[in-house]
């Protein structure tokens, strides 16, 4: 069975002014002012916010699982592009833990 | 303002809360959406908690039980709520319809206890409003998606208008000992229907021509609903001892 609930809407949530908001999940909705409200009721009562953007799910243009290896998966080892060589990468990771 | 005055203002603030918090928790699992389940058990909490800090003022400044004791130890009688708030859930209609007439009285209500000038109750509407803000933006949203969304979410919404007017007007039953406050109530009754009017026009809802209130809740005369409703409430309270620790 198909999903009877009303639209969807994606839930962006931004804890602190400056920060990114981040996506956090979806609502059910019959339109973006009340999904604004249900969101507030979710992912704002327990969660340090500022502010909320909700986006209509159908309105996100998305890669599909099908296409999943044509565009990420490298067909050629290219590690040596990435900066996983560079001595200083496994200093700042160390440090980076020792905080927690 | 004597005690007797504020002691029954009092116990309409906090019965009404109490009493509507416990219909609106009858939706938790059983709401037409998750999403509205959450939002609407967590507004069935707000009432609950705004019960308390009115039942905290009757005991810490009027000398009246503690709040438990005041909640799930006193009979159908004892309780001051509109007959509104004690009224089955009904459908999902009747419960939006309600909560929104509710929480349109409620804000026009904490506006005149604001300036009431009793500290305890300014203090507590100042800490309270902005919930009241929060609910009143969402029973008025779904009123008006609901209100002429489909046939039949028109025909329900405008059913459960028809039954609750009555009772909607009870909320402004002169509370006794209290002439004060009691002429307020009928200063934010006119505020009231304009605003009323005004979002249930938006909805494509009549608003029932003027007819009795159902009044009696703010001297204890109550509907059956009331007797079932705080045999369900109080059974486990009062299954413990009274000075059970929750």
């Amino acid at each position: 069975m198909g999903d009877t609930q009303l639209r969807t809407f994606e839930v962006f949530h931004q804890s602190k002014r400056g920060e990114p908001h981040v996506h956090v999940g979806a609502v059910h909705a019959p339109d973006a002012e009340m999904a604004l409200m249900l969101a507030r009721d979710q992912f704002a009562r327990r969660l340090d916010c500022v502010s909320l953007w909700v986006v209509p799910s159908d309105q996100i243009t998305a890669t599909t699982p099908e296409e999943e290896a044509a565009w990420f998966d490298p067909a050629t080892d290219k590690s040596y592009r990435e900066a996983s060589g560079f001595p200083m990468r496994d200093i700042i990771k160390k440090a980076e833990n020792w905080k927690e | 303002m004597t005690d007797a005055a504020l002691t029954a203002r009092l116990f309409s603030l906090a019965d009404d809360e109490l009493i509507l918090g416990h219909r609106d928790s009858e939706w938790t699992g059983h709401a037409p959406i998750l999403e509205e389940d959450i939002a609407f058990s967590n507004i069935a909490q707000d009432e609950m908690g705004h019960a308390l800090v009115w039942y905290t003022i009757l005991h810490e400044q009027l000398g009246q039980p503690q709040p438990d004791r005041l909640a799930f130890w006193r009979e159908a009688h004892e309780f001051r709520n509109a007959m509104l708030v004690e009224l089955p859930k009904g459908d999902w209609a009747m419960t939006i319809v309600r909560q929104y007439l509710f929480d349109e009285f409620e804000k026009l209500r904490n506006a005149e206890l604001a300036k009431c000038g009793y500290q305890p109750i300014v203090a507590a509407v100042n800490k309270i409003q902005r919930e009241e803000v929060y609910h009143l933006m969402h029973s008025q949203g779904w009123v008006a998606r609901l209100g002429d969304a489909t046939e039949e979410s028109h025909r329900r919404m405008q059913a459960a208008l028809d039954h609750l007017w009555p009772h909607a007007l009870g909320l402004f039953e002169a509370i006794e000992h209290d002439g004060e406050f009691s002429a307020r109530l009928d200063v934010i009754k006119t505020a009231w229907l304009e605003a009323a009017t005004k979002t249930l026009a938006h909805a494509s809802l009549i608003v029932p021509s003027p007819t009795t209130p159902a009044i009696g809740g703010r001297r204890g005369q109550h509907t059956s609903y009331l007797k079932e409703l705080l045999n369900e409430m109080q059974k486990v309270a009062r299954l413990e001892t009274p000075d059970a620790v929750w």
